[in-house]
């Protein structure tokens, strides 16, 4: 009888010492069961189930009635949704290039000791915190209207300036310069690169007669070049994906100047309700930036400085 | 291992809690959630109830309810909405309403959204044309005649009533009917040293006697693409005598139609309205918005009946607005349309359509509501909601004044299509063919191909 309370103690124990050891080799599946459950009913379904949509007529409010490759078809046809593309890379190619430099130049710059660093840090960190919103977009309006402040400063040099926002010429202009003009975040990460940067490499080159620019170019740049690349692969991605700018300042006019093809997936798909259609172009979208992501992915073998693999 | 169990914890709560988030929704659509958190405070009206009448019927023991109502409008539509549903809250206390409401922005986008997932408010503020995009087979709304013990259907006339009605379901109450009106400012006008137009030959050499007079800054009207859309319209209808589209057809012909865009372009030709290009170069988010109509720059708009109001205290101070004319001479004919400016409908989904009914009743023809809403959504369609607020003369001078001429004007009827979001949204076929030919993007015979084509393809759909 002893021998047998004896035995069931020793069960309960070593059940309790397995949940404890299955517990254990799990905890780390529980830590991350709520981005799970967030991924695959936010992320996942969505993603599975637009690629099903793009190939159906699905209509929010008819369903649907057709199944096969004629939204993708429509695509290539349609005159306006081929202009749209056509904005979204004009406006990727002017913005990314142009933000990396910024950023890396106001990075550079904050990286000298000068006197209130923290302040101008915060400063110019500041209108990436603001993003695309209402406030954005009077102030945008403001500045850029034809009577703004802009060509009210302009007319002080007696200079007529141009009509920025309803002019087809000028207005993606615009909303590249807000994407610009929020280069906090880029910014933040090059002056971490920057940081990393051994000082005693410019001592060395300061010695042998280098100048500020030659040291920037001859080693500032190659260092931080995994840093370029990071902020190239996500500045693309969000270029390409951009949707608030468009949408609260020029809603995608004057005459679909700035219409990216973010906003027509969202025209498509919540004005008038075209599922179907509206996941075709996200899909097709989806497949160019991950042709481009892949080009900046193959190319970094050619420029990208790692300096745990011996150089290039 | 007391760390280990914390954070097993904490992740178990965070699970549990974002559940929880997810199971918000489908309770909110049917009020069922919502029934529970206000059960208490519910409970104890109904207690006190018991209390003062306990010999009362158990078939009168109202069971609490809660109900959602949603609405877009302005900060005063808001107001006076939610000073109706207090008095509702008072009147009916076993109800209880909770409110959705925000701008026009928007909208209609969330809220298509919400009819197509089944997660809509009980009651809702419609615009008219929602009945035919998003319940043509009458699957997003209730058929309101099945609560006609509730709601007073004969408050409002059957051809009203038959505006809303499709698939055989009376699927929403019309609210108050509207329509496009001139308004001018007449201040600017005497600026210039002219009476404000009464006649499109007036309004023409207003074009002129602004550009020499006042400056090329100003103009006698400013008509956005929509606007120029509808002044069409009333123009065609003015010289032909027919309506827009009938029986799910076009009624006019290229040549007609040319002749109409003709009509728009020679308003900018003749310095009457600015071009889409200085509209939108001055950056603001609409009309009422635009420093060049509140300074008077800008000196008419063609605009809802009930629009009135809105575009009047936006105005600097010192200037007059007046309703206008419509314009005889265009044509032999009475153009325009009046339609349904906006309705009141039940959701399909709706677990409490006896109560939503109630609700609807009690804003339309029931004294304390009606009273309370006055002209906050138009002119009141119901009789006996118009008869309370003109007796206690809570209607909006010029918005009623506004709406009478409208109403014994207009004499053509609506097709709800003409607002499909094809053609109306800011990406849509008439904001296409307006701009592309106020920024010569379009010669006239290709803006009728593209308005014509883009009309057949949402009437054909």
């Amino acid at each position: 009888m002893a021998k047998k309370a004896s035995s069931s103690t020793l069960q309960v124990s070593s059940t309790k010492s397995g949940l404890k050891k299955s517990l254990k080799r799990n905890i780390g599946f529980f830590f991350i069961l709520p981005w799970l459950i967030g991924f695959l009913v936010f992320r996942l379904y969505p993603f599975i189930s637009s690629l099903i949509y793009s190939f159906t007529d699905f209509q929010l409010f008819k369903g649907v009635s057709e199944v096969g490759l004629m939204n993708y078809e429509e695509i290539f046809a349609s005159k306006k949704i081929m202009k749209a593309f056509n904005v979204t890379f004009k406006y990727a190619f002017i913005t990314v290039p142009l933000k990396l430099v910024v950023s890396l130049f106001i990075a550079y710059i904050l990286n000298f000791k000068i006197k209130g660093v923290n302040l101008f840090r915060t400063a110019y960190y500041i209108p990436s915190i603001l993003g695309g919103s209402v406030a954005i977009a009077v102030l945008w309006k403001a500045v850029f209207r034809d009577d703004g402040l802009l060509n009210t400063a302009l007319g002080f040099f007696g200079i007529a300036g141009p009509q920025w926002l309803s002019d087809p010429r000028y207005s993606l202009f615009i909303i590249c310069l807000l994407r610009v003009w929020q280069f906090g975040s880029a910014m933040v990460i090059f002056l971490a690169a920057l940081k990393n940067v051994p000082l005693d490499l410019y001592e060395a080159a300061a010695i042998d007669g280098a100048g500020k620019g030659r040291q920037f170019f001859n080693i500032t740049l190659p260092l931080i070049t995994p840093v370029v690349f990071y902020n190239l692969v996500t500045q693309l991605c969000q270029a390409f994906q951009e949707f608030n700018g468009p949408y609260i300042i020029t809603q995608g006019g004057p005459r679909n100047s700035t219409t990216l093809i973010s906003l027509l997936i969202y025209n498509s798909a919540f004005k008038t309700y075209e599922m179907g259609m509206a996941s075709a172009m996200a899909w097709l979208m989806f497949i160019i930036l991950t042709i481009f992501t892949a080009i900046a992915f193959i190319s970094q073998k050619y420029w990208v400085y790692y300096s745990d693999d011996e150089g290039r | 291992m007391m760390k280990k169990i914390t954070a097993l914890l904490l992740a178990l709560i965070m699970v549990l809690s974002m559940a929880a988030c997810g199971k918000e929704e489908p309770d909110v659509d049917t009020g069922a959630k919502t029934e529970d958190t206000t059960k208490e405070d519910n409970t104890s009206k109904e207690d006190n109830v018991k209390e003062e009448e306990p010999q009362a019927d158990t078939s009168d023991a109202k069971e609490p309810v809660t109900i959602k109502f949603s609405w877009w409008g302005g900060d005063s539509r808001h107001e006076a909405t939610q000073n109706a549903v207090k008095k509702f809250e008072e009147t009916y206390d076993w109800i209880t309403v909770e409110t959705q409401y925000g701008a026009w922005s928007g909208w209609e986008e969330s809220m298509a959204t919400a009819f197509a997932t089944g997660t809509a408010p009980d009651v809702n503020q419609i615009n008219w044309n929602w009945i035919t995009s998003f319940s043509s087979d009458g699957s997003a709304f209730k058929d309101l005649n099945d609560y006609s013990d509730i709601i007073k259907l004969d408050n409002f006339g059957q051809s009203f009533l038959d505006q809303c009605t499709l698939a055989g379901e009376l699927q929403a109450i019309p609210v108050s009917l509207t329509g496009r009106i001139f308004y001018w400012n007449k201040t600017t006008f005497e600026m210039a040293g002219i009476a404000t137009p009464t006649t499109l030959e007036e309004l023409y050499a207003a074009g002129e006697t602004f550009k020499s007079v006042l400056g090329d800054d100003y103009y006698p009207i400013a008509l956005g693409e929509y606007d120029r859309m509808i002044l069409m319209v009333y123009y065609l209808e003015s010289v032909y005598g027919k309506p827009w589209v009938e029986n799910n057809q076009l009624m006019y012909t290229q040549e007609e139609i040319q002749k109409g865009l003709e009509f728009i372009q020679s308003l900018e030709d003749k310095h009457v309205t600015p071009s889409i290009q200085t509209i939108l170069g001055d950056g603001a988010e609409s009309l009422d918005k635009n420093p060049k109509w509140m300074e008077g720059k800008y000196a008419g708009i063609f605009e809802w009946d009930s629009a009135a109001s809105k575009f009047q205290s936006a105005l600097n101070e010192g200037q007059e607005f007046v309703v206008g004319e419509y314009l005889p001479d265009m044509g032999e004919h009475q153009g325009g349309y009046a339609k349904v400016s906006l309705a009141f409908a039940i959701s399909e989904t709706s677990e409490h359509p006896e109560e939503a009914a109630m609700l609807i009743n009690f804003l339309l023809n029931e004294e304390a509501g009606a009273e309370i809403m006055a002209s906050e959504r138009g002119i009141p369609l119901s009789k006996s909601g118009l008869q309370v607020c003109k007796d206690k003369g809570l209607l909006n001078e010029t918005v009623t004044e506004a709406n009478g001429k409208v109403l014994s004007w207009v004499s053509f009827p609506l097709d709800p299509k003409f607002e499909a979001a094809e053609l109306k949204s800011s990406d849509g076929t008439y904001y296409d063919v307006m701009a592309g030919l106020s920024y010569g993007d379009y010669s006239i015979e290709e803006a009728v191909t593209v308005l014509i084509d883009g009309i057949n393809d949402v009437l054909s759909n």
